[in-house]
């Protein structure tokens, strides 16, 4: 079957009532999820699973991707309004994000991150559907070493994303690391720093910690606020729409987030909160208005944005193409088609025909619902900021605590939550980044395991991670940047 | 809550307390899987759950507590309230060897929980690329021994269950094939054989059905005694002569203490379930084994695994 046809089939199978359905709902259940801070994406797709049982296979699997970017898009409307990523996604978004509901215009950002997100899920659906058999290759080229490239020089990289001093950065991100050594490390699985507390042995959870540091920080500011003045002035309904300006603006960053996306969702690991990170730092150096990023510019989160939406997409191509599932929600998924007897593999685009396609035809169908649910519910989301305060820190500190006890039904959690929500406040206060502090905690896993693994694979030999030309050229791309970036205020002196 | 509402419910947890002998279960169950939902062991978990509450005429939860190879999920159920409502689901590795190399653990010995059933077993393969060049076990090994220590196989931890298998193999057949750790799940360790990082993969007939099926990857063995039925023409380690049939095996327990009569009525029930037409079926399509075992005959399987685990162990330090 060729994509046109398969296509015209995938389509003939979504669109039953049922089917749309479940796209519909998916799809608002997972905005639902993804704008409560504490759950995101894995919660949400986790809770809909045994549910999934009882369908048939397709309206299952459609339902799931529906959450899944539902819960991804969901995400960046607390990062927006709140300054309170749900989840480590939606870090990057607060911080223009937040500047910019500041200044007034949290409906127009909204909205664009609306946009954001189709024109990103809608360009990776089309990449999947055309090749993904081949995109499914490139994810297989990646071994420790290259991923030890792309963890590692990320880290170089990303240590000064959030703009400051550069102690403002390293020392949060040092923070970072040393927190996410905590627990039994990946490969022998023995307990470091767990103190004898068997549930500290699971580590530090990164979702409690995403929203202790910002969630929880941002109301012990907001309390200390509104002692010391008054409240922000709330928005106006009116201001909803973006400018001209903006819509312009955005354009290059929907393009790139599209392309950063797509290319980290094929591979292995946390793609959609790695692809945010990426999207942000090219934004910061690629974009005309990089000066601009950090004070409240939309490129700072358009990129982003379209990104994790971009890689939400294409992380479907390892799961479809090859029954191997890169991440916890598309582990999720697979478990949901093995239940109904499907044997995910290279095979299933020609024995499971109608759920390979149905499910990419839902993914069309998925983006264009978000679209239509999530442009007039931005009026709904941002008069929020309306409540009386009182009332509406309370509400979503309980969720904060519900969602991270959630995660792990494990209340060590909700300790790191409240413990981690003091440390955040406290780093704000002395004027430290706290989006490098994130990067440590998603990176710094990463970066042992995929060295480990490499030594245990060469027998000790350093030389392995060099000798493959995908991690030589990762390595040169983060020196060029490096060397970038220590270059460029130089030049600009020069210049002016 | 209400002061009032509090002394009502502690007054109905201790009435059902000592109801318990004449009408247990009296309350609905929760039933806990030590790893996150979308593992192997939630189907497992559900489909034994679901028959159980028609056997027993109440409703289970399932409880997803991942974390520690198992080992957060099996504590949680060890140091539960021993009432009988809370049960849950509990692997061979983390019974009996992961309290060989972890003091910390809750559970040390076998006595410090109560069988209740054995819900299903499944044995690993081991896996090669559809292009490499050993088309027997055999001559894997013998390829294996020219050349100690430069062969590798792709295991989803060390000391995980099966790195453990692959060892027992190594003993038995005298080689050394070195097991590459690809954890963080997700089937990676299958990518670094698909990918050509390693020379074979060590994992379950699942995860491999769909690459065997496609053509890329070749099933040399399967390590158990008699035929796999998933993939009839791999060699079986017991029947070729090496003592390498580690796989995982999953049991049902409860906690130390559990009233007996409680105890009785869910191996009973736990008994029917495992040997209903349903059952087995949902066992026999997903390739587990199924045995119906009662909890003494559980405990005897213990003691021979456990001095299992600990030759195992012994071979390990050695090394």
């Amino acid at each position: 079957m060729g994509p046109i046809e398969g296509l015209l089939y995938g389509f003939g199978v979504a669109l039953s009532l049922q089917n749309l359905a479940a796209a519909l709902l998916g799809a608002l259940v997972g905005t639902m999820i993804g704008v409560l801070p504490g759950l995101g994406p894995v919660a949400g797709v986790a809770m809909i699973l045994p549910l999934s049982y009882a369908f048939d296979p397709v309206t299952g699997l459609i339902m799931m991707a529906g959450i899944y970017y539902g819960a991804m898009y969901g995400g960046s409307t607390t990062a927006i309004l709140l300054n309170m990523p749900g989840e480590s996604a939606s870090v990057m978004t607060c911080i223009d994000g937040y500047q910019l509901t500041k200044k007034g215009r949290a409906g127009a950002v909204l909205a664009l991150v609306a946009v954001g997100s189709f024109v990103g899920g809608t360009i990776s659906v089309i990449g999947v559907m055309l090749f993904a058999p081949w995109l499914a290759q490139f994810g297989i080229l990646f071994g420790p070493a290259e991923f030890l490239a792309v963890s590692a020089g990320g880290l170089l990289i990303l240590s000064r994303i959030s703009g400051g001093s550069f102690a403002a950065g390293i020392f949060p991100m040092a923070l970072g690391l040393m927190l996410s050594t905590i627990g039994q490390e990946a490969i022998t699985a023995q307990n470091r720093f767990t103190f004898g507390i068997l549930e500290l042995s699971q580590g530090v959870e990164l979702v409690a910690a995403v929203v202790g540091l910002y969630g929880i920080a941002e109301i012990l500011a907001l309390v200390e606020s509104r002692l010391a003045g008054p409240p922000p002035v709330p928005v106006r309904l009116r201001e909803m729409m973006p400018t001209g300006t903006e819509w312009r603006r955005s354009v290059a960053p929907f393009g790139r987030g599209t392309l950063v996306g797509f290319v980290f969702g094929l591979l292995p690991g946390p793609s959609a909160a790695m692809s945010s990170f990426a999207s942000y730092r090219l934004e910061k150096a690629v974009s005309r208005y990089r000066d601009e990023i950090g004070h409240g510019a939309v490129e700072g989160v358009t990129g982003p944005e379209t990104a994790n939406n971009a890689a939400a997409t294409s992380s479907m191509v390892p799961l479809l193409a090859l029954g191997i599932p890169f991440g916890s929600v598309t582990a999720l998924m697979l478990a949901a088609m093995m239940v109904h007897g499907i044997q995910p593999g290279p095979l299933l685009m020609q024995t499971n025909a109608d759920v390979f396609w149905g499910v990419i035809a839902s993914l069309y169908i998925g983006n264009v619902a978000l679209l239509a649910l999530n442009i007039p519910m931005i009026g709904l989301w941002v008069s929020m900021l309306r409540i009386p305060r009182h009332i509406f820190l309370p509400i979503i500190v309980v969720i904060a605590v519900i969602g991270s006890y959630g995660v792990g039904n494990s209340m060590v959690d909700v300790y790191v939550l409240v413990l981690l929500g003091v440390v955040g406040y406290l780093l704000r206060k002395l004027d430290f980044q706290l989006a490098p502090m994130v990067i440590g905690l998603v990176l710094g896993p990463l970066i042992e395991k995929h060295l480990r693994e490499g030594l245990f694979m060469s027998d000790g030999d350093a030389w392995v991670f060099v000798e493959s030309p995908i991690a030589l050229a990762i390595w040169a791309m983060v020196a060029l940047v490096l060397a970038g970036s220590a270059l460029a205020p130089l030049l600009r002196r020069r210049r002016g | 809550m209400t002061p009032l509402l509090r002394v009502l419910a502690a007054a109905f947890v201790a009435l059902s307390g000592t109801a318990l002998a004449q009408d247990y279960p009296a309350r609905d169950l929760t039933f806990i899987v030590p790893y996150g939902p979308g593992g192997s062991t939630d189907p497992i978990s559900r489909q034994f759950a679901s028959q159980m509450e028609k056997e027993l005429g109440r409703s289970i939860a399932i409880q997803n507590k991942p974390g520690a190879a198992g080992t957060l999920g099996t504590s949680a159920i060890v140091t539960s309230r021993p009432d009988g409502y809370t049960i849950g689901l509990a692997p061979n590795t983390t019974l009996l060897f992961a309290p060989m190399t972890n003091k910390d653990l809750v559970f040390q010995s076998t006595s410090d929980y109560e069988p209740i059933a054995k819900l299903v077993s499944l044995p690993y393969v081991l896996v090669v690329k559809a292009d490499a060049p050993w088309k027997t076990l055999q001559e894997f090994i013998d390829d294996a021994k020219k050349q100690p220590g430069k062969l590798r196989a792709s295991v989803s931890g060390i000391r995980a269950t099966n790195d453990l298998t692959m060892q027992q193999l190594n003993r038995a057949a005298g080689i050394r094939v070195r097991t590459i750790p690809f954890t963080g799940g997700g089937g990676e360790a299958m990518v670094a054989l698909l990918g050509g990082r390693v020379e074979a993969y060590v994992g379950t007939g699942a995860s491999t059905a769909g690459h065997a099926e496609a053509g890329s990857v070749r099933v040399l063995a399967v390590f158990q005694k008699g035929r796999y039925d998933l993939f009839p023409d791999a060699t079986p380690t017991g029947d070729a002569g090496y003592d390498a049939t580690l796989g995982p095996i999953y049991y049902a327990i409860a906690p130390k203490g559990v009233p007996q009569a409680a105890l009785d009525k869910l191996s009973a029930a736990a008994r029917k379930v495992i040997d209903s037409a349903e059952y087995r079926k949902f066992a026999a399509d997903n390739g587990y084994s199924v045995e119906n075992l009662t909890p003494a005959q559980i405990r005897e399987e213990f003691v021979r695994d456990h001095a299992m685990f600990t030759d195992l162990l012994k071979f390990l330090e050695q090394k």
